[in-house]
């Protein structure tokens, strides 16, 4: 469960968040769709501890992350695919994960093979590594320590097209398990069909939410998603 | 609500944090360029100044005082250029116990790298003594080698703290090598110059440690100094590191 109760963030004269509420529930993929500058990436960042709120509270499983003990085992999260060391191997960034968390050496194995990497892909510097290849490296980070929880950050970005299947199901399987999986993006036709519910955001607020046939409303997401949008990105404002 | 109350164990924190020190391209080349350096210098000491353990031994020191604080600058800023915060502490929010693991390892190689120092310059002592047919001389004062490893870690402290408080690896490495040249400057600028050099430059306050003969005034300058160019910037750093919002 994750839930955002009233959440706004001020940068100096800049409204990043703008009083967000939702909730994501438990077996369910919650799409979080909004233009560039919406405030998509603060939220998380402020879900996961990284970035405070200025007023209102983020909490993942009832708590705010910071107060999870070992939250790593309970919300996995993906905030930037191309957040990493380039000289570093992709297997190496997952073994300092595993070792943080106290898993296995086996654990890197399953779960390069899970987000289909191979073992030389493993053993390459993460440099060379195409951001389909980060995508997956990082969502694996993130599968670690089999959360109960996802948080990801625009994790279709650089996938192909059979990557962004791959990931599909993968969602679904994990949503199925009853994890509760939060995904930010701005591939609609994607979202649309890996996500239960949507939250639309732009400039910071809450425009709508509900389910993919709630908010489609019969003239199809991405219309709905102009409409909406269309006064509110930054970057067409 | 059910909760493990079970936070991550310290030495994992630990382990992970010493391996990303030596864990990329960066890292091993430093470590190899530090092994390679504390080799040739000795040897070549050893050659030029003849088979005496001690000054062996910390010549080695002079790369080191370079070398290592660049490598805990670049262990506590090294995260923040690549962004790989995010991932860190996601796993660890509790900062503090990351910059505490994180400054660990650079301050444990300081010590690492001066015994490693000691361990070389024995039996290259040994062979220059035999190569050029004089007795070698091993009667190093122990407590000048142990003052001289205690600078070491010292000076690495300094690294980190400027390390954290600057959180910019240019910055904080340009300011740490310049500020020898600096505080020789401040020294000969005068009479306050001169006294302020006295109590706050480290590598002023720390001469008396190296030579193994600390007085009571040298070591409350050392104090001081330690005070104002470790304990402050690093109690600065930390709360600065702990505030900062991750972008």
């Amino acid at each position: 469960m994750i839930e955002f109760n009233n959440v706004s963030k001020v940068y100096k004269e800049v409204k990043a968040l703008d009083d967000v509420s939702f909730t994501v529930e438990p077996g369910s993929v919650t799409g979080f769709l909004g233009p560039n500058g919406a405030g998509k990436s603060t939220a998380m960042r402020i879900l996961t501890g990284l970035s405070r709120p200025t007023s209102g509270s983020a909490t993942v499983l009832g708590r705010p992350y910071g107060q999870l003990d070992r939250p790593a085992y309970r919300v996995g999260t993906l905030l930037d695919a191309g957040a990493q060391h380039p000289g570093r191997t992709g297997r190496e960034i997952l073994t300092l994960g595993a070792i943080v968390l106290g898993l296995p050496r086996s654990r890197v194995d399953d779960i390069l093979d899970l987000v289909g990497l191979t073992a030389r892909q493993g053993r390459q510097t993460v440099g060379g590594y195409s951001l389909g290849m980060r995508q997956r490296l990082g969502l694996g980070h993130a599968l670690l320590g089999r959360p109960e929880a996802l948080v990801l950050d625009e994790p279709a970005n650089g996938l192909d097209p059979h990557g962004i299947q791959w990931m599909r199901g993968l969602l679904r399987d994990l949503a199925g398990s009853g994890c509760s999986v939060l995904l930010s993006s701005h591939l609609l036709h994607e979202v649309e069909q890996v996500a239960d519910r949507i939250v639309m955001i732009g400039r910071g607020r809450v425009l709508a939410q509900g389910t993919v046939g709630e908010l489609s409303g019969g003239r199809g997401l991405e219309q709905a998603f102009l409409d909406l949008t269309a006064h509110s990105g930054r970057s067409t404002a | 609500m059910t909760h493990p109350t079970i936070p991550t164990p310290f030495h994992r924190l630990l382990r992970a944090e010493t391996r990303k020190l030596f864990d990329t391209r960066s890292g091993k080349i430093m470590t190899a360029v530090l092994i390679a350096l504390t080799l040739a210098s000795i040897v070549g000491r050893g050659l030029t100044s003849g088979p005496r353990l001690d000054v062996l031994a910390t010549t080695a020191g002079i790369g080191y005082g370079t070398l290592l604080p660049v490598l805990g600058i670049l262990s506590v800023t090294g995260e923040w250029s690549h962004r790989t915060v995010l991932t860190t502490f996601a796993l660890e929010p509790r900062r503090r116990r990351v910059l505490l693991a994180k400054c660990l390892p650079p301050l444990i190689t300081a010590v690492v790298a001066s015994l490693f120092a000691v361990l070389v310059a024995v039996p290259v002592t040994a062979v220059v003594a035999d190569v050029q047919d004089v007795p070698a001389v091993w009667d190093a004062d122990p407590l000048a080698l142990l003052g001289w490893a205690v600078t070491g870690v010292l000076v690495v402290a300094q690294g980190l703290a400027l390390g954290m408080l600057l959180l910019n690896a240019p910055a904080a490495i340009v300011i740490c090598l310049a500020a020898p040249v600096l505080w020789s400057a401040v020294g000969r600028s005068g009479p306050t110059g001169s006294f302020l050099a006295e109590w706050f430059d480290l590598g002023a306050t720390t001469g008396p440690l190296m030579d193994g003969a600390l007085t009571g005034g040298d070591a409350t300058r050392l104090a001081v100094s330690v005070l104002l160019c470790i304990v402050l910037p690093m109690a600065a750093g930390v709360l600065r590191v702990v505030r900062k919002e991750v972008r």
